[in-house]
Order: C-alpha cells, then structure tokens, then sequence
C-alpha cells in the first residue's frame, strides 16, 4: 500500500492578535510561529496506522519553503517512511489551485493508492485540496472523512454530514481521501522521537523535479489573487436584546434562523 | 529429676549433632541459593548510584532503620511493629544460642555469659511474652477488624502471607517457651515468676507432666523451634517478608536527592545516544528500585495517603510494588525455568497507562513509606518510555505541543510574557536585560506570565516587592517555562531544552536570589537544573520582610474569618518549607488561625500544577481539590490560604463544584499578604 | 459573466436550506453582473423539488437519474461537467454544506474554473467580480478576484445571504437527459450512519448549545435538549456540568476538554471563563444567555439574553419550532 500525505506548514494564527500588512494584501507573519496544520497529523496518523496493519510505505509531501523541514522531520518521527519537500522560488504566491497542481505534478509520478489530506488548512480555510487533487488524478475523492477501513482494493470510509448524521460509503482505489480533525488520536512526538530520525534525508524538490511547468505554478498559476484583506468590524460586546422572555425569544429565533442557526 | 539437653539425646540413633548439623548446612544453604538468585536479578538491572553521603545515609539508617521512626506515624500498628522488630533484634541472639545448643548442650554466645547473660535471660523471656501478645494481637486486628488498607484493590493478595508469618514467628515464640518452662520444670531451683515470666507461664499448663513426658517437651519444644527458625528464615525471601532481610539496607540506600527526577540512566553523559529510554522493560529498572520491590512489606501506608487512590483513579502505589514484585518472583524464580517473557508487556500492561499518569507526583507516598521505597522516579522512567512511544493521554499533548513551539503551555506569545505588568498601578516592574542586575530576580514562569488568574497573584507580589523596598526585575521575553512538569510526564528532551533557555538567560545577568511563588518553579530550579541557582520561595521571602519590618501587615481583610493553611506538595514535602507561610500569617494581627487533619507533611495534593491542570482522567469519582475543600470544611475553615498558584486554581475550581461558593475563600499567600499590606486601593 | 447557476441541495426527498442560500445570492450577484439566474437540479424522481425550486427561480435545469439520489461527488461531478460545458463563462453558486465541501473543490478544477469557498459577499468593481470571504482562522476578512479561467465555483457562508420568498409564477423547468446513465461510478453510497445519542462528536458539530453552572443545581436537561433537538444541534457544556456528572466528559468544550468549531455557539448559563473560550475555534456566531447581566460571557457574545433560562429556553423553542413550520 503506497500511501502519499500531503501536509502544509501554516502560521498559528488562532491565539495571536492577526496584524495587516503594509501592502494590506495578507497578514503580517514575521511574528507568528508556524507549524503543521492541525488537520494534517490526524492525516499522517491515519496513513501511519493503515500502514501498521496492511503494510506498505507513507510518503510525506508540502509545499513548503525551508523553515518547514522540522514539520517533515516530525512527520517522519511519527512512522513515515520517507518525506519530500516541494520548493522553487517560482512557487511562491500559489494559490490553493497552483498549491493543488504541483502536488498533482508530484503525486502523478509515482506509484500511490492512497492520497491523504487534511480536509481544511488554517490558512486559507478553503478546505479545497482534497477536491483539486482528485480531480487533476482522474480519482475519485472524498472529505471530512472520520473512519477508513482499506479492503481489497477498496476504502470503505465514514464522513460526516450534519446533525449527527454520517453517510457510509465505498471507493475504488487509487483515491483521495481528507480527514476530519478526530477520527484518531495522533501519537505525541517526543524531542528524542525526532532526534532519531534526524539522519534521514528529506529531499528538496524543484520545479523541474516536480515536473510542473511554470505557467501553472505561483501568482501565474494562481486563479484566485487576494485584492485586499482587512479586519473584520469588532463588536462592542453583545447585542442585549430586550423585552420579556417571550419577546427575547421571539427576537433570537428570527436572528438564528437569519444566521444558521437553525438546520 | 534432670532433663536430658536435646544436644545430648540422639534420634532415631542419629546423635543431635549431626542432626543439627545438616539442618543447619541445609538451610542457610538454601538460604544462600535463593538469596543468590534475589541477588543475581539485582545485578541484570541498570546501575544506581547509591553511595554518596555516606554520614547521611547513616544516619537514616540509624533514625528510620533501626530506629523506626517512621512507625509511629500509623500509631497502632506502629507500635505494634516497633515491639516486634525490637524483639526480632533481641531474640536473634537467642537463636543463635538456640543453634549452638544443638551441638552442645551448654552452649553460650561468648559475651553472654555470667550475670549478662543471666539479665540477657530475663529481657529475652519477657521480650518472647511480648512478641507472642504482639503476634495475637495482629491476628485478630487482620482477621477481625480488617483495616482498609490491607485490602487488595484487584484480587492477587497476599494476605495469606502475613497469617503464615505471623504463625511462624507465634510458633517461634511458643516452642522456645515450652523448651524454658520444661526446663524450669526439670529443675529443682525454681526462677522466679517476675524474673521469667514466659517460662513459668508456659510451665503452669506442663506441671505435673512426668519425667519422659517433660523430657520429650524439652527436646521436642527445641527441634520444632530450630525447624520454624530455619523455615521463616527461607520463607522470608521469597514473600513480601523479605524486608526483615532487605529493609534496613533499603533505608540505607534511600534517594538523598529529595525533589529531584533521577536522571534517564546512571553513568551515561549523553541519554539521547541509548537505544532504549525509559523503563520499557522489567529489567530497566535499577538494582534499587528492584530492592525496593523485594523490600515492601505491603503495609498500605503509601495507598493510603495516595490522592490518586482516594479518589478512585486507577493508580495505587503499594500495587506497583506488589505487582512489580509479583513479576519479578514469576520471571526471575528461584527454581525452575522462567516464563517467556515476550509474552507479559510490563510497562503499559503489568502497569497500566491509566496507572502511570494517574500520578501527581504529589511524594505523599514516598513521605509515608516506613523505609523509603520510591514511586516517582520509576513512574516518570515508565512515562519516559510512554513518551518515547508517542502514548501520551491527548489531554496533555495540546500544552505540551505548545510549550515545544511557544516556550509555555497558554500558547502565549513569547514577546508578550511581560504584558501582565501592565495593568499595575504605581509599581514599576522592570524588565531585566542580558548583562543588567537587580537585587532580586522574580521568575514568574508560564502560569504567573499567561493565566489570567494566576497574573494576579504575579502583581500582587511586584505590589510587596515593591512596598518593601526591594530592588527587583524580571526576564521577561527572555523567560521560558520552567519544565518541572514537563520533566515529571516524562518528556526529558524537552525539559532540557527549556531548563537550557532558563539557565543561559539566568547566567546572562546579576542578582542575589531567584525568587518564585510557584513551587514547582522553585522546585525546578533547586532541584533539577543541572546548574544551581540560589533560588528561594515568595513565602521564605515574605517570612524575612516581616521578621526585617520592611512590611507591616493589618488586619483589615480577614475581619476573623478561621483560615486555614493548604501545603502545596512541592513547597512542603519536596522542599521542606512548612514553618515560613504559616510564620507569616501568624503575623497578620488577630488572625484565626488552624491546621487542617492533613497538614504538613501529610497534605493532600489538589491534583497537580503546572501541565497537570490540563490533564484529564477519567476514572476519577470526584477531584482531589473538592476532597480537600471538603477537609477544611470539617474545621469550618472560611478562608484557605495556600502558596502555589495551581493548588489556587484547583481549590477554587473545587469550592464551586461543592457548593461553597461564597462561603469559602480560597487566596495565595502572596496575595493575602498583598491585601493586609495595602491599602486596598489598588486590589 | 452571462450566467449564474445555483445548485439545489436535498437529502432524503428534501431540499435543504442551502438552496435558498443559493438563490438570494444568485439574485444579487444576477442583479449587480446583469445575468441570468438558473437553478440546477440533480436527483432521482426529483419532480416535487423541481416544483419547489421553480417558484424561486424563473429557470430549473433538472437531470433525474437513480445515481442522483444521494449527493455522490463522483456522480455529481460527472453531470454538472456535462450540464454547464457549453454555458460559460458562469458564476456557479452553492451552499454550504458537508455534502458541498465533498463537491465544490473538485467540481472546479473539473470545470476548469477558480473557486471562491465559504463567501460571506460579493462585489463588482469596473465589471469585475470579487469574493468576500474569511482566512486566518476566520479571523481576517478577505476580497478575492479571478484569474486565469472563465468561470467561476463558489460556495456561501451559510447565513450571510438572506433569502426571502418571491412568490412568483412558477418558473420553466427543463429536463436533460441524464449523461451518465450508463456509467460505473467509482464512489458508491452504502448507507447512512445515524449517531447514537450517546455518541455525539461536538468537535465537529455547526450547531452547539453549551451548557454552564448558571443552569442550576438541578437542572431540567430534557428542556435543553428538546432546544438543541429543534435547533438541529447538540449539548455541550463547560467543566462543571461534566463534574456534577450532568454530561459526559466528552461533551466538554474548553482548553482541557474537546475543542469546538460550530458555526453557532449558544451559550446558557456560561459565565466565560478563559478555559472555555479557548476551546471554542474559528468564529462562531455566539449568543448568551445568562441572568447575571455581568457575565464576561456578553463581552465576547454577538447577541445575548439576561434572563432566567427557564423562561427564556421553552419559549426559544416554541418560537424556533414555529419558524421551522
């Protein structure tokens, strides 16, 4: 079973206070400390345990500048077999589509039965990958998956719709498949862990290496481009809403039905 | 009429010579093969070092060896023990005057003889009444009133060997007063009741035998008691007996080393090169660590005080001992071929991984242990091979994640550390840089940095620091956390790195003193760094600004509420500070004040500081901290006073959840004082 | 653009509240590009949702095939390809939902087309169109343009277009064949799995109402579960309501218990305390409901409620059932 994980190397922007930047296009992250989306251990700890119990190889793949080879390190303390990291000067400012297109590049040339991801990254929250992946594979794909059981060439996978309901279905191999957060517990990574595999190599791949061409990589290859990014109005607190109980009442209902909050 | 010496009457034609020759032969010979056997585990295991302080360890020896002065601590069965071990120490020498007489009728030990050895006669007769009373009187305690702590929480208990001792050493007691009453009887000069007590209350139930009958008393009342000798003798190394053997040199061989984690092995500079970490296996406990296995005596103290137990989780440290013992005497037997040892997991099965986090390292165990088996050494050595192996309850990796990444569990941001200054008033707090000096170093570590709560307590003490006049500042971004939990959850990797950050930072500017209101900062520092810093406590700092007159306390907070004292775990019993808090309160003027049933060096650990307030364990049936909210309840305490931020958090987590919102105030020592210092103002 | 297609969502012979999405956003993105608005249909025996949609929108294109009946991404994927070949450039429109997430992504690069998930708006500057959505753990607002491709996938927050009925003459509904009657699909829908009760995962729940000390000594759970019922969410609740054994533990949201990323958080008798904030994720819409006016709750809250929960939670309930009709 060749498994092949596609992990990102994101800022951990859920406890910092985001600043704008000067050119006001993204955010500032000179700050920020990076590290693997949270997303993607669940996805490495999957492909870990399919490999514990039918055997095969886990691949690792990001595409990630330099500072991102700890998070490789610490995939390959986690059980994987061997990590790539996918990096070109021309690779900078790729959207999640360029991101998608060089990974498909990358996957396309070597053997695979399984591409795992995260189903959402942190950064982008677009929690599109997956689709992209399977679409340039010609596989098919699934996300938000919460339980995967690979059997005779086929995964039989559990993903979540809403409400407490989830949806049982079966997929031809090769596919793409992308976790939920929670559908294992990934095994802690002791500084010992990845001390030991400090010795493996994690190849640097280029554009070339990866086999892309540069029309279809960084802002080029990019179909969606940020014009402007700001910070959304703070509140000043909450909205009291007045009245007696029924009138409250009354009142909150319109406002969940208004936002969701009613499925 | 004369009785014949058993040294002079041949059996079955046998002379008794020979007879008590090859018992003797026979038995410490066996004696001296399964101890080899005990012996020969000890040196299969990794190395220790035991041999420091020599002075010191004399001394414990003395105190809690032999003078056992740990006992009293369970009064009952304390006293109860301390009789029996002093008359195991006097009827020792009776035995082996008992052997001698085997091969020859009057036989002595060199030195008793003549009015010693009459006056050695006397104190043996009343010390064999005592010791059988004592033998009585345990039997029924175990088999009547059943004290709790006996019990075996999972079925494997040896109970059984406490009646067959008992019985032996009752036995013992029995033989060697039907052997001195016979005597008594067969002789014509009559000793006096008040000077041999035991032999004339043995020969009120033989009078009137006749000669042969007597005769056959005598001889056999003295082979019965040679065989019980040599049977509790080999019976006692391979039961949990063995401490009458084992426990004097266990004591010896104690941890000196008091608030410390061992390191990850002996002798190795570079822990990071071994191919093994941790205590994956039996036999990568060290030789002392077995000792103390072979040593426990499965008194229950240690379960007993344990908070873990108390309150229902999975852990009991006495079961430790006694299952660790249990496979040792299975996988090492003293005859026969061992089991394959491939089949039985022991860190992670023998011991459960519920067992092993559920510790606190609170040391109430250790503190309790009559002699000195340890518990947090080893379970931080299973823990370091849980880490290693990525087992790591999910509770405990998102904080430790974040220290990895961000120098703190909060996930705070390094450059923000210092931001809880800014909501001071009137009290400047500086932020020290490298090569700059103060008086006073405050570390304040995560908690008092990140916890909004916790922050409270960190100003209210630069409100004193600053009240008193003290010179003081901080490390500010520079500061990281100081590991001690991270050490005890046994990720040693990771607490090297940040005790590295602390140190270099630490040696980078001048002070006098470190200071630290969490204990288990203090801990860290005092006890773990490899490099030494002079280090000490918010209260031992506060005990000297009273006693200086830099502060004067009033009375204008507590009104006469009853206050109470919580001894933090880490402050108490790892470091010994008990009197400088409770000095300081007895300053405040008109304060009510009184101890809690466990206090000292009996406190009850509220469940554990630092990244053990993210753990989660589920087979607890209520929190420790409501336990011990509900302790000073039993004293109407209205106001808990403790001296470590995370006993704070969990006491007043604890004072909601039992409905003593309101009723109980729970408050740190720093900001108590902080409140009897000012004006109220800025509070 | 000349078209703007919206997506009809159903599940078990239901349209979903997704498709109303769908439709206000079609007409103000129709309304700002000048473009027509068509309702895409995709199912088995789907005649009575067509009917439906078609009084909401003045075009329905619909493809009934028995591999339509379950929202298949494999099936889907195939069929709109084959549908809106030849009908760009378009801006296509979908709710949001964990069916649409299997989708949308894949269904783009098949189009050929960029993709705008998750938008909360849309903008026209100089005839250009711009997508307004969240990044940075939904902390950063975002304005997104196109490039490189005609078309465009998009998929909306839900909530942030609100839909009210038209009430016009029923629209045209137009039937295509289906283009992959004949084909194997790689993906195949087994079964639905129904979480036990006791079984609920708040960690991926949308919907969650939270449950505090402020409940009660001994509170009535049924009242709050019968509200979360009508909601269409579930029970969570903060640590003291675990420890007086109201909940399992694993219905704990905070720093030590599980952490959460609703799109709605309703929290009653919360006070706020930090450990609990911190394990609510992303950027919910967060409303309290609590009798101390105080609370540190309401700081942090979009909307809130003081008042006793006993009243406030049945007539919440009643109201909200009445909404659902």
């Amino acid at each position: 079973m060749d498994i092949i994980v596609c992990i990102k190397w994101v800022p951990d922007t859920s406890e910092a206070d985001v600043v704008v930047d000067k050119e006001g296009r993204d955010i500032k992250k000179d700050d920020l400390d990076y590290d693997i989306n949270d997303w993607d251990r669940f996805a490495i700890e999957e492909a870990v345990q399919i490999k514990e119990k039918v055997g095969g190889k886990v691949t690792l793949v990001s595409v990630a500048p330099e500072d991102a080879e700890e998070m490789l390190r610490e995939g390959l303390a986690r059980g994987a077999d061997e990590a790539y990291q996918l990096w070109d000067d021309s690779f900078e400012g790729s959207d999640g589509y360029a991101i998608a297109s060089i990974l498909a590049a990358f996957i396309k040339a070597r053997p695979f039965n399984v591409v795992l991801t995260g189903t959402q990254a942190d950064d982008d929250c677009a929690g599109q990958l997956g689709g992209m992946l399977a679409a340039m594979l010609g596989v098919p794909g699934a996300t938000l998956v919460h339980k995967i059981s690979i059997q005779d060439g086929k995964a039989e996978i559990i993903r979540e719709l809403e409400g407490g309901l989830s949806e049982n279905l079966e997929m031809d191999l090769p596919a793409v498949i992308s976790v939920a957060t929670g559908l294992n517990e990934p095994r802690f990574v002791s500084i010992r862990a990845v001390r030991k595999v400090a010795g493996m190599e994690i190849p640097v791949v280029d554009r070339e290496g990866v086999g892309v061409e540069e029309s279809k990589v960084g802002s080029r290859g990019s179909r969606t481009r940020i014009e402007k990014v700001f910070l959304p109005p703070e509140g000043e607190g909450a909205e009291i809403i007045q009245g007696s109980a029924e009138e409250a009442a009354t009142r909150l209902a319109e406002i969940l039905k208004e936002k969701g909050g009613i499925a | 009429m004369t009785l014949l010496e058993p040294a002079n009457v041949a059996l079955a034609g046998i002379p008794a010579p020979a007879i008590a020759f090859v018992i003797l032969v026979s038995a410490v010979g066996f004696f001296v093969y399964v101890m080899y056997r005990r012996i020969d585990l000890l040196r299969k295991t990794l190395p220790d070092s035991r041999l420091s302080d020599i002075p010191q360890r004399i001394k414990l020896m003395l105190l809690y060896g032999f003078g056992q002065a740990r006992q009293p601590r369970y009064p009952l069965a304390g006293i109860l023990h301390i009789l029996l071990f002093a008359g195991f120490m006097i009827l020792s020498l009776r035995s082996l005057t008992l052997i001698g007489r085997g091969f020859f009728a009057d036989f002595h030990l060199p030195f008793l003889t003549g009015s010693v050895g009459l006056a050695y006669e006397v104190l043996k007769d009343y010390t064999v009444l005592i010791v059988l009373a004592v033998c009585i009187v345990a039997i029924i305690r175990r088999a009547i009133f059943k004290p709790a702590r006996y019990q075996h929480p999972e079925g494997s208990s040896h109970g059984a060997e406490a009646y067959v001792i008992l019985g032996l050493v009752a036995g013992l007691m029995v033989t060697d007063m039907i052997f001195d009453g016979s005597a008594l009887l067969g002789q014509t000069a009559r000793h006096s009741v008040a000077a041999f007590p035991a032999a004339n209350l043995s020969a009120v139930f033989m009078s009137g035998a006749g000669a042969s009958t007597l005769n056959m008393l005598h001889v056999g009342g003295y082979w019965a008691h040679i065989l019980i000798f040599f049977g509790l003798l080999n019976y006692l190394p391979i039961s949990k007996h063995f401490h009458v053997i084992t426990a004097i040199p266990n004591v010896f061989l104690a941890n000196l080393n008091k608030g410390a984690i061992k390191p990850v092995q002996c002798g190795v500079s570079d822990w990071m090169e071994l191919p093994e970490c941790g205590l994956s296996r039996f036999e990568r406990f060290t030789w002392k660590h077995v000792l103390d296995f072979y040593s426990c005596a499965d008194c229950g103290r240690c379960s007993d005080n344990c908070p873990a137990t108390t309150v229902g989780r999975a852990l009991s440290p006495r079961m430790i001992s006694v299952k660790s013992r249990d496979y040792a005497y299975k996988h090492y037997p003293v005859f026969g071929a061992p089991p394959n040892p491939g089949e039985e997991e022991f860190t992670g099965g023998v011991i459960k991984e519920e067992e092993i986090w559920a510790c606190t390292t609170c040391g109430a165990c250790e503190q309790e242990c009559p002699i000195f088996i340890e518990y947090i050494d080893k379970i931080v050595d299973m823990r370091r091979y849980l880490v290693e192996q990525g087992r790591m309850p999910s509770s405990l990796q998102k904080p430790m994640q974040q220290i990895k990444k961000k120098g703190n569990a909060y996930a705070g941001a390094k450059n923000k550390r210092a931001d809880w200054t800014k909501e001071l008033q009137d009290c400047e707090v500086r932020i020290l840089g490298q090569g700059e000096s103060a008086d006073l170093l405050f570390f304040v570590d995560s908690c008092g940095s990140f916890d909004p709560r916790i922050q409270e307590i960190s100003r209210a003490f630069a409100r004193i620091l600053n009240r008193a006049g003290a010179d003081f500042g901080i490390l500010g971004p520079d500061e990281t956390d100081s590991g001690n939990e991270i050490r005890r959850l046994g990720e040693e990797g990771l607490f090297e790195q940040v005790a590295q950050k602390n140190i270099e930072a630490l040696q980078a500017r001048q002070y006098k003193e470190i200071v630290a209101f969490d204990p288990h900062a203090l801990n860290a520092m005092r006890n773990d760094y490899p490099v030494k810093f002079p280090v000490v406590h918010a209260s031992e700092l506060l005990a000297r600004f009273v006693r200086d007159g830099k502060i004067s306390l009033h009375d204008k907070y507590l009104h006469g509420r009853l206050v109470t004292y919580h001894d933090p775990c880490y402050l108490g019993r790892h470091n010994g500070i008990y009197n400088d808090p409770r000095y300081v309160l007895k300053q405040i003027p008109g304060i009510h004040f009184q101890d809690m049933e466990r206090s000292f060096t009996r406190s009850f650990c509220c469940s554990g500081g630092g990244l053990l307030l993210w753990y989660e364990n589920e087979e607890e049936k209520e929190r420790m901290g409501e336990r011990r909210v509900r302790m000073a309840e039993e004293i109407g305490a209205q106001v808990i006073v403790t001296a470590c931020p995370f006993c704070l958090i969990n006491l007043e987590d604890a004072v909601k959840t039992t409905g003593n919102e309101g009723k109980i105030e729970i408050i740190d020592l720093v900001e108590l004082i902080d409140r009897c210092t000012g004006d109220g103002k800025d509070v | 653009m000349k078209n703007i297609f919206v997506l009809a969502e159903h599940r078990q012979q239901k349209l979903r509240d997704t498709t109303w999405d769908a439709i206000a956003a079609g007409r103000d993105l129709a309304g700002k590009l000048g473009a027509d608005l068509t309702a895409l249909l995709l199912g088995s025996n789907i005649d009575p949702l067509a009917e439906q949609v078609a009084k909401e929108c003045s075009k329905v294109l619909a493809v009934d095939d028995p591999k339509l009946e379950q929202f298949n991404s494999d099936a889907f994927i195939k069929v709109l390809v084959a549908l809106l070949k030849d009908r760009g450039p378009y801006v296509l429109l979908m709710g949001s939902s964990n069916s649409i997430i299997d989708l949308a992504s894949g269904l783009s690069a098949s189009l050929d087309a960029a993709y705008a998930p998750d938008c909360l708006g849309f903008e026209v500057q100089d005839g250009k169109l711009m997508a307004l959505r969240q990044m940075y753990s939904y902390k950063v607002n975002a304005l997104v343009s196109f490039q490189n491709a005609d078309s465009v996938v998009a998929t909306l927050r839900s909530g942030a277009f609100s839909f009210t009925p038209a009430g016009r003459a029923a629209g045209a509904i137009e039937k295509v064949p289906s283009p992959i009657a004949s084909e194997s699909l790689r993906k195949r829908f087994l079964k639905f799995v129904e979480a036990e009760k006791g079984d609920v995962d708040i960690a991926s729940a949308d919907i969650i109402v939270s449950l505090g000390r402020g409940i009660g000594d001994e509170p009535d759970m049924e009242m709050f579960q019968a509200l979360a019922d009508a909601m269409g969410g579930v029970l969570a609740c903060s640590r003291p309501i675990v420890d007086k054994g109201l909940l399992p533990k694993y219905h704990q949201v905070g720093t030590s218990g599980v952490e959460v990323k609703p799109k709605v958080y309703m929290a009653l008798g919360i006070s706020g305390a930090f450990q609990h904030l911190g394990g609510i994720k992303g950027n919910p819409l967060l409303i309290a409901v609590n009798k101390d006016a105080k609370a540190p709750i309401f700081r942090v809250a979009q909307y809130g409620i003081v008042g006793n929960l006993l009243d406030v939670v049945p007539a919440l309930q009643e109201k909200i059932k009445e909404l659902k009709g």
